[in-house]
């Protein structure tokens, strides 16, 4: 028969307040309610973390100061390439927005200024979707010349009864000193139950 | 050793490959579903991209190996673009219906995407990492090729 020996736990009611004392400067300093005898194995541990957080605390805030400046100099460097690339005199920008979409699925829009094509994008199901959401795409940055364009839109996709339906819009405009900036705009017409596609300035 | 070197130089695929580490050039393609896919809109997923043509001999080995790893490992972030880069789409869409797989199958019949990629062989295998950078190529297709790419792959979606 085995007799379970009182000693360990004799020991451990004696150790107990000794340990209670040891943990209370740490108790001190990190006022934490936790039991005394948790805190006291916890308290070297939790010095060393206090004394390390003010230096990664300082290097956290460099690091995001760092990245902060970095993306100040990438807009304003963007912003120089463009106003270097495309001057204002001569710049014209061509957007793209749908509204509604029921009785049109985009598929493809080409652009074609002054019988050139200059831009031509096939549309994912998800960039036809942000473009429904509201979202307004930048089809064409480029430059002109002062005087009178023609510019053509063909627009390629699923018509209301989902067959395969390819419209165009043009425009004639006349290109005076400042940037222009062209609207390609997919809307219903509810009345005809067809989509309509029109060219505008910018508002 | 100038004649090993100038054979080394005349087989395709010998060289090293250019646009590794580089990241990988953006594109959208039409499939052969009739849906558009544009590879930006995989970035945070380990894309293969397997360039291939219907007269090509491997491209069928090769295409079925990519399919069994996009099986196994889609759930841990992998994806796979197959390019076609033949001139005539309806031979593409005949190989693609023989050689059923279960990602898209895309066309570049203007060869805009084979260029950018610089395709000098087929088939051509690419992994791209999570943040779009190609981290791996292969230029032909053995046997002993896939356990390679499969350890590619591990690593890729690993990190």
């Amino acid at each position: 028969m085995k007799h379970s020996s009182p000693l360990p736990a004799l020991l451990l009611a004696l150790l107990a307040p000794l340990a209670a004392i040891a943990a209370e400067p740490a108790a001190t300093e990190t006022p934490a309610a936790t039991p005394p005898a948790v805190a006291a194995p916890a308290a070297p541990a939790a010095a060393a973390g206090a004394a390390a957080t003010p230096d990664t605390r300082a290097l956290d805030e460099e690091i995001q100061s760092i990245k902060k400046d970095a993306v100040d100099l990438n807009r304003d460097l963007f912003v120089l390439e463009e106003e270097l690339l495309f001057p204002a005199n001569t710049q014209v920008a061509v957007f793209l927005s749908m509204d509604v979409g029921d009785f049109f699925a985009l598929d493809t829009v080409e652009l074609r200024i002054d019988d050139k094509q200059v831009a031509k994008h096939l549309y994912t199901p998800r960039e036809a979707e942000a473009l429904l959401k509201g979202g307004v795409q930048r089809l064409y940055l480029g430059n002109l010349k002062v005087g009178n364009h023609e510019v053509v839109a063909l627009f390629s996709g699923k018509g209301p009864q989902g067959q395969d339906y390819t419209r165009g819009a043009t425009v004639k405009f006349e290109k005076s000193v400042g940037a222009k900036y062209l609207e390609l705009k997919i809307s219903d017409r509810q009345a005809k139950h067809q989509p309509e596609f029109e060219i505008r300035d910018w508002e | 050793m100038l004649a090993a070197l100038l054979l080394a130089a005349a087989v395709p695929g010998a060289q090293p490959y250019r646009l590794l580490g580089q990241g990988a050039p953006d594109f959208t393609l039409r499939a052969t579903s009739g849906t558009n896919f544009r590879l930006a809109e995989y970035r945070g997923r380990v894309v293969v991209l397997a360039f291939w043509g219907s007269r090509c001999g491997q491209c069928g080995a090769q295409l079925g190996a990519v399919n069994r790893a996009v099986n196994t490992y889609q759930s841990a972030g992998l994806e796979a673009l197959a390019v076609n880069v033949d001139d005539d789409p309806v031979a593409a869409a005949r190989f693609a219906v023989a050689h059923p797989v279960g990602f898209p199958v895309l066309l570049d019949p203007g060869k805009q995407v084979g260029r950018a990629y610089r395709v000098d062989n087929l088939p051509m295998l690419l992994l791209v990492d999570r943040g779009g950078t190609i981290r791996w190529a292969a230029r032909d297709y053995k046997s002993d090729s896939e356990a390679a790419y499969l350890a590619q792959v591990r690593t890729l979606l690993d990190e």
